[in-house]
């Protein structure tokens, strides 16, 4: 089981507000950080032309049932606001825009698998709009302990195009660091 | 009085997971928010919870818990004049 935590420390990431959030937010934040720690995003494309799109399998269900168990007892009826701000999955894309000031359009799609054709086409018709030139793409499953994170950055070509494939994306899943 | 403040630090690191703080890093009569511990409205509102769940306070005026939670000396001086449990 990977531990979230952990892999915050051991690339000595100095931002407090990640133990705040849930755990897919976390998983999230992470790969987000990895692919953007060794590149400037904004070299030369300016952080209002950057998009962040993501997609998962089970939402916020896994921050879900831990909040559900704050209000589930009539007698005990405590209801967590720090939890309840993460009881939408789409909330990650808004904690990796704050965190790297991208101030592009964010989306997040909830979808039965990871699907190449479906990102595909989605970074197609995100590119399609002129001003967005740039966009961090991924896969950010967390639910039970099991976590799946893929973080891509994408920028478009010269010709203004998406030179990104869905063989790219499957290659990178595919050859996904850490799976568990 | 020490024991309550030393609880309430303790819970309050714990509820707003504050990271790499501990209790003696918190000066009971620093202000809460604003400077120091960087905290923000969802921890105002999990402040909230706490005052109902450990000790049978309920606040329902946001302008109560203002004054309520300047410091955790002040937070623990209301604690012990109105806890229900």
């Amino acid at each position: 089981m990977i531990n979230l935590e952990d892999i915050y420390r051991h690339f000595k990431i100095e931002y407090l507000k990640f133990f705040k959030m849930d755990s897919l937010a976390k998983a999230a934040f992470l790969g987000a950080e990895l692919v953007c720690k060794d590149i400037n995003i904004d070299r030369t494309i300016s952080k209002k032309d950057i998009a962040i799109v993501c997609f998962n399998r089970s939402s916020s269900l896994d921050n879900d049932m831990i909040y559900q168990n704050t209000i589930q007892d009539s007698e005990n009826y405590f209801p967590s606001p720090s939890l309840f701000v993460y009881t939408l999955g789409n909330i990650l894309t808004g904690e990796i825009a704050i965190r790297n000031k991208i101030e592009g359009e964010t989306s997040f799609y909830v979808t039965e698998n990871f699907s190449p054709e479906l990102m595909h086409e989605t970074i197609e018709a995100i590119f399609e709009n002129k001003s967005i030139n740039g966009l961090l793409c991924g896969w950010t499953e967390y639910f039970n302990d099991f976590c799946d994170i893929l973080i891509m950055y994408i920028e478009k070509s010269n010709d203004n195009k998406n030179v990104v494939t869905k063989d790219n994306i499957s290659n990178c899943y595919n050859n996904i660091l850490w799976k568990n | 009085m020490e024991e309550l403040i030393l609880e309430l630090k303790k819970e309050i690191i714990e509820v707003l997971n504050l990271e790499g703080v501990t209790p003696a890093d918190i000066d009971e009569n620093a202000p809460l928010f604003g400077e120091g511990l960087g905290l923000d409205s969802i921890d105002a509102l999990e402040l909230i919870v706490l005052m109902d769940k450990l000790y049978g306070i309920k606040i329902s005026e946001a302008s109560e818990g203002k004054e309520i939670f300047k410091s955790v000396q002040i937070m623990a001086d209301y604690i012990k004049q109105h806890r229900t449990k």
